[in-house]
């Protein structure tokens, strides 16, 4: 039985190979958009839960109160002095890591040298992460101040082998370091990723401002491991005061929070956890799900459609004896063959899709093909899939009475399952419709930020790290560099243009109060040319100048912070910066330093010659950007040879900015194009079932007269009906989630009707095209073609 | 064989209520051919699907080897059906995604005969009805006859006592449907009970006893004596 039923699920399929391929096909198309939607959201949830210890490392979080004791922010940065003295001090703490912030280092081996990503730490850290070592010593690869661990990838690069244990590496062009360990790379979903893991020690030693241990200077990350079954919420209640305790004046207190789910839960809301990343997975999971289902109701619709063809065999069998059993798992088994069939087609997709897929979200996904767990979920979601696409056909075609089917050619088509069929392409066709309407939005609102005036020339502008020599050597770069010709103009900065690097608060000012010492300014600090090179707009005042050796001690202020400051006249007045009075020489127009999605705090530009880390110029437009760029290089090089010349243009770093909306519009466009692709595929198929169900009528009409247009009316009518329901319904859903979207933002577009209309008359044009194909193909079969069939 | 009595069907839809079978009184004995005519409507097919069990009567009896089947629940029905009738119908009705062979095998398999057995059953009747060279095709790929022999093969390859027929030579020519006719007659003689539907008296020739249909009701019962008296 089993066998036979196979014979007829193949030769069925090929019997109807259009409406086959069509099924297969679509199914393929959903099933690949949902696998890859998945393995896009089983990478962010798997974020940071890799190591088998997971669930018992946890990251401390510091909750910042106001003076009533609520809390008005959480953060993730620590102090230095927490760390040891969780591990010390209490119970159910096994080990305890402070860590920095990684960022990229130079590490060199003789010539060979990179920049990579860096992160310094205490030792527990390899008691803590459960990384893999290929060479070295879990126990004591961190003992000494200049050990040194590296990733499997920074040895290849370095040394060309893996085998590098106790060989000697060159770090930030100071010290050698030893090799003491190797491990496998990092996972790309874990929130710690280094490539190559250096000692508190060390850390200490070159920045000597860090040995003092402090509780208010969250300037590090802190990460603990808990012991086996350690009661978490006991210890967050046992350390509540620690912070106040040692220092009094904080208003802050520590927590530890899983670091499995920070990456996803990191929004916090009075100290409490309140969505995060999780809202752009749960989307995510929506989009794979309404997808496959729209596949599967295609799947069904056909199933359905097909019933008449399908409907004598049934009658036969059930007057030879099959019981409804037999032939329910019949239907269910051909839609399962059909199933497999396509969930190959996807996987050939997804490994052809999935490089553009990676290139698109910046990620590295992958399957991994020896995974039982992928296999797992592969089967399940066929054999779900298979049986949800299955059932309805299989519960309905198994239901005929057998005399009737056999008995009348035409069984009259029952009215419950033409209802059914509609709801379905009305549901598909709302889908679609609402994703159409949202791609459009989310489009417009990335257009609508991205024309946000920026407040300075973004163009033609780059920037580098102040690396090594750099940092001393800044007059005779610059000379060089305007005497080159490449570059028109030059200053240094404290960070970089494009992001918020800094802030402060404590500026006082006349008229400020004791609250207006918490106002958070944002800062960058500079020496000369800055308004020059970038371009921001200058409305009183002027900028720092070698003319003015007072100006050491000046300030520029942005206009917000004039307006915040509540100053008449800005210029000349004399306010209290990090506890030196200073005088404003000049106020610039606001421009976007941080995210474009909102007002920025106000913003101070102070000078301080001491505190560069970031070299901007301004390109000299008559030369190509190459051109200069090369010339740019060669005189850095120059200068300080020991580091590779890292050039970004600040444009495109600005563009970075709206790279999680970018993804955002990218996917939406992507999966809703292929909902509505998906969707049409379906009413391709059942256009041309009722165009074929209809081969009698219509030759009797052209017989009577009908013309070509009439017929092709008389053909689409229905199913544009359907798609207009699908319109009505979708637009005030659509709406409602896009104004809710939309109302998240500081700065949004609104949602035009000019959108809906586009969507609705989009959807409409290409539900006609795709009927109309069938229609026109009807109406031009010969009629007597048409009755001889019947 | 069968005793049916006093079988009555009525078909209603929202507007009209047909009398389908109207009393009807019949009895059948093992080993005979026989034909129910009759005008279009006069309940001929209602009759023959009842006693095929595809269709329940409102009310009557209907025995079998003195087994009352009226009662009986659908899965008891079906059993039923498939342990000891087979169908021949006007349109063929083979399944077109199956070749002649596995046609015929299905009753088997759903009869849950094992393999080895069952191949030597189907091989048996396609051999009997000279369509062994055929085995392999399709449906479409054979003559209306041939077609025809195919679905008298899958109706007798379960060695049913009854067979039922509903114009079996309705959608043939006539050397064809006189082929097919001397089919069951064969089959007759070997001991099958065959009960036929038919509009062609030619056909009705064939059987032992014809009887005669209107409107729900048995009207006339003929002896068929050339027949008879062959068989005598």
């Amino acid at each position: 039985m089993f066998r036979l039923n196979f014979k007829i699920a193949l030769r069925n399929i090929w019997r109807n190979r259009t409406s086959s391929l069509i099924n297969i096909s679509g199914l393929a198309i959903g099933l690949a958009a949902c696998l890859l939607l998945l393995l896009y959201v089983s990478y962010e949830w798997n974020f940071d839960k890799q190591g088998k210890n997971a669930a018992q490392v946890y990251q401390v979080l510091t909750n910042y109160k106001d003076a009533n004791g609520v809390i008005t922010g959480t953060g993730n940065g620590t102090g230095n002095a927490i760390g040891p003295i969780l591990k010390q001090d209490y119970q159910g703490i096994d080990a305890s890591a402070r860590m920095t912030w990684g960022w990229d280092q130079l590490i060199a081996n003789g010539t060979n040298s990179f920049k990579k990503m860096a992160i310094s730490a205490d030792k527990d850290i390899l008691n803590i992460f459960d990384y893999t070592f290929i060479y070295g010593d879990k126990r004591t690869a961190m003992d000494a101040p200049n050990n040194i661990i590296i990733t499997e990838s920074t040895a290849k690069v370095l040394f060309g082998t893996t085998d590098v244990l106790n060989r000697a590496v060159r770090y930030e062009n100071k010290m050698d370091l030893k090799v003491t360990g190797v491990i496998k790379d990092l996972p790309e979903n874990s929130s710690f990723r280094f490539d190559f893991l250096l000692t508190w020690a060390l850390y200490e030693q070159n920045e000597s401002w860090a040995k003092t241990l402090g509780w208010t200077n969250n300037n590090w990350a802190t990460v603990v491991k808990v012991s086996e079954g350690a009661d978490v919420a006991q210890i967050n209640n046992n350390i509540k005061d620690l912070i106040t305790r040692n220092a009094p004046e904080a208003h802050a207190s520590p927590i530890l929070y899983p670091l499995s789910r920070y990456h996803l839960y990191n929004k916090f809301t009075k100290g409490e956890s309140n969505g995060g990343n999780i809202e752009q997975v749960r989307l995510f999971m929506g989009l794979a799900i309404g997808i496959l289902l729209i596949a599967c109701i295609n799947f069904m619709n056909m199933a359905t459609a097909k019933s008449e063809k399908r409907a004598k065999e049934v009658g036969i069998k059930k007057t030879i004896g099959a019981t409804r059993g037999s032939l329910i798992s019949q239907f269910l088994m051909e839609s399962l063959v059909l199933t497999l069939c396509s969930s190959i087609m996807a996987i050939a997709l997804i490994e052809l899709c999935l490089p553009l897929f990676n290139n698109l979200l910046g990620i590295e996904l992958g399957i991994t093909y020896s995974s039982p767990l992928l296999w797992i979920g592969l089967v399940s979601i066929v054999l779900l899939t298979g049986l949800i696409a299955g059932s309805y056909p299989a519960f309905y075609l198994s239901s005929f009475n057998p005399i009737q089917v056999m008995k009348k050619k035409n069984t009259k088509r029952g009215l419950q399952s033409i209802n059914l069929r509609q709801v379905l392409v009305v549901g598909q066709f709302t889908f679609a419709v609402i994703l159409m309407i949202a791609t459009t939005v989310i489009y417009k609102q990335i257009q609508f930020i991205k024309d946000r005036p920026v407040g300075y020339n973004v163009t033609e502008l780059v920037e580098m790290p102040q690396d090594g020599e750099l940092s001393y050597k800044y007059d005779l770069l610059r000379d060089k560099l305007i005497k080159s010709g490449a570059v028109m103009s030059v200053f240094q900065s404290s960070s970089s243009m494009s992001f918020a690097g800094s802030n402060f608060w404590g500026m006082q000012w006349p008229g400020s109060t004791e609250t207006d010492k918490q106002a958070v300014f944002n800062l960058i600090a500079t020496t000369y040319n800055f308004i020059e090179t970038t371009g921001v707009k200058l409305i009183a005042g002027r900028d720092f100048s070698r003319k003015f050796a007072s100006d050491t001690a000046a300030v520029l202020l942005s206009k917000n912070a004039v307006k915040r400051m509540n100053l008449t006249n800005p210029v000349g007045t004399t306010v209290i910066y990090q506890g030196n009075p200073c005088t404003v020489i000049g106020v610039f127009e606001d421009f976007i330093w941080g995210s474009p999605f909102k007002t920025d705090n106000p913003m101070v530009v102070a000078f301080n010659k001491g505190w560069t880390s970031m070299v901007t110029m301004r390109l000299n437009k008559v030369n190509a950007a190459a051109a200069n760029i090369a010339t740019i290089e060669r005189i850095v090089k120059e200068i300080n040879p020991a580091y590779p010349v890292e050039i970004s243009f600040v444009d495109q770093l600005y563009a970075e900015k709206l790279k999680t909306q970018k993804v955002l519009g990218i996917l939406s466009n992507l999966f809703g194009g292929l909902a509505i692709f998906i969707s049409c595929l379906g009413l391709f198929g059942l256009a041309a079932y009722s165009a074929e169900q209809r081969t009698k009528e219509i030759g009797v009409r052209k017989v009577l007269g009908a013309s070509i247009a009439s017929l092709m009316q008389l053909l689409s009518v229905s199913f544009l009906k359907m798609v207009v329901i699908a319109i009505v319904i979708a637009v005030p859903i659509a709406s409602y989630i896009m104004n809710t979207w939309l109302k998240g933002f500081e700065f949004h577009t609104r949602l035009s009707w000019v959108v809906i209309a586009l969507a609705a008359v989009g959807t409409i044009a290409i539900a006609l095209l795709t009927v109309s194909f069938q229609a026109y193909k009807a109406a031009r079969t010969n009629p007597v073609d048409a009755l001889k069939y019947q | 064989m069968i005793k049916i009595s006093n079988l009555e069907k009525v078909y209603k839809t929202e507007e009209i209520e047909t009398t389908a079978l109207n009393g009807i009184n019949l009895h059948v004995q093992a080993g005979e051919f026989v034909s129910i005519m009759g005008p279009s409507g006069c309940g001929k097919s209602t009759l023959l699907n009842v006693m095929g069990l595809l269709d329940k009567p409102e009310s009557g009896s209907y025995k079998f080897l003195e087994t009352e089947l009226l009662t009986m629940n659908d899965r008891e029905r079906s059993n039923f059906r498939k342990q000891h009738m087979g169908f021949v119908f006007q349109n063929f009705n083979l399944i077109d995604e199956l070749t002649v062979f596995e046609n015929v095998e299905l009753p088997l398999i759903y009869n849950k005969v094992p393999a080895a057995e069952r191949k030597q059953l189907v091989n048996e009747i396609i051999e009997r009805m000279n369509i062994v060279n055929r085995s392999g095709h399709f449906p479409q790929q054979l003559s209306g006859g041939q077609q025809q022999r195919v679905a008298v093969a899958r109706a007798l390859v379960t060695k049913p006592k009854l067979v039922l027929a509903d114009e079996p030579t309705g959608n043939l020519d006539s050397s064809h449907g006189n082929e097919v006719m001397e089919l069951l007659c064969e089959l007759n003689e070997q001991g099958t009970t065959i009960v036929m539907v038919t509009h062609s008296s030619h056909d009705a020739s064939f059987s032992n006893r014809i009887i005669n249909l209107k409107d729900g009701h048995v009207i006339s019962e003929k002896i068929n004596k050339s027949r008879t008296e062959e068989l005598i």
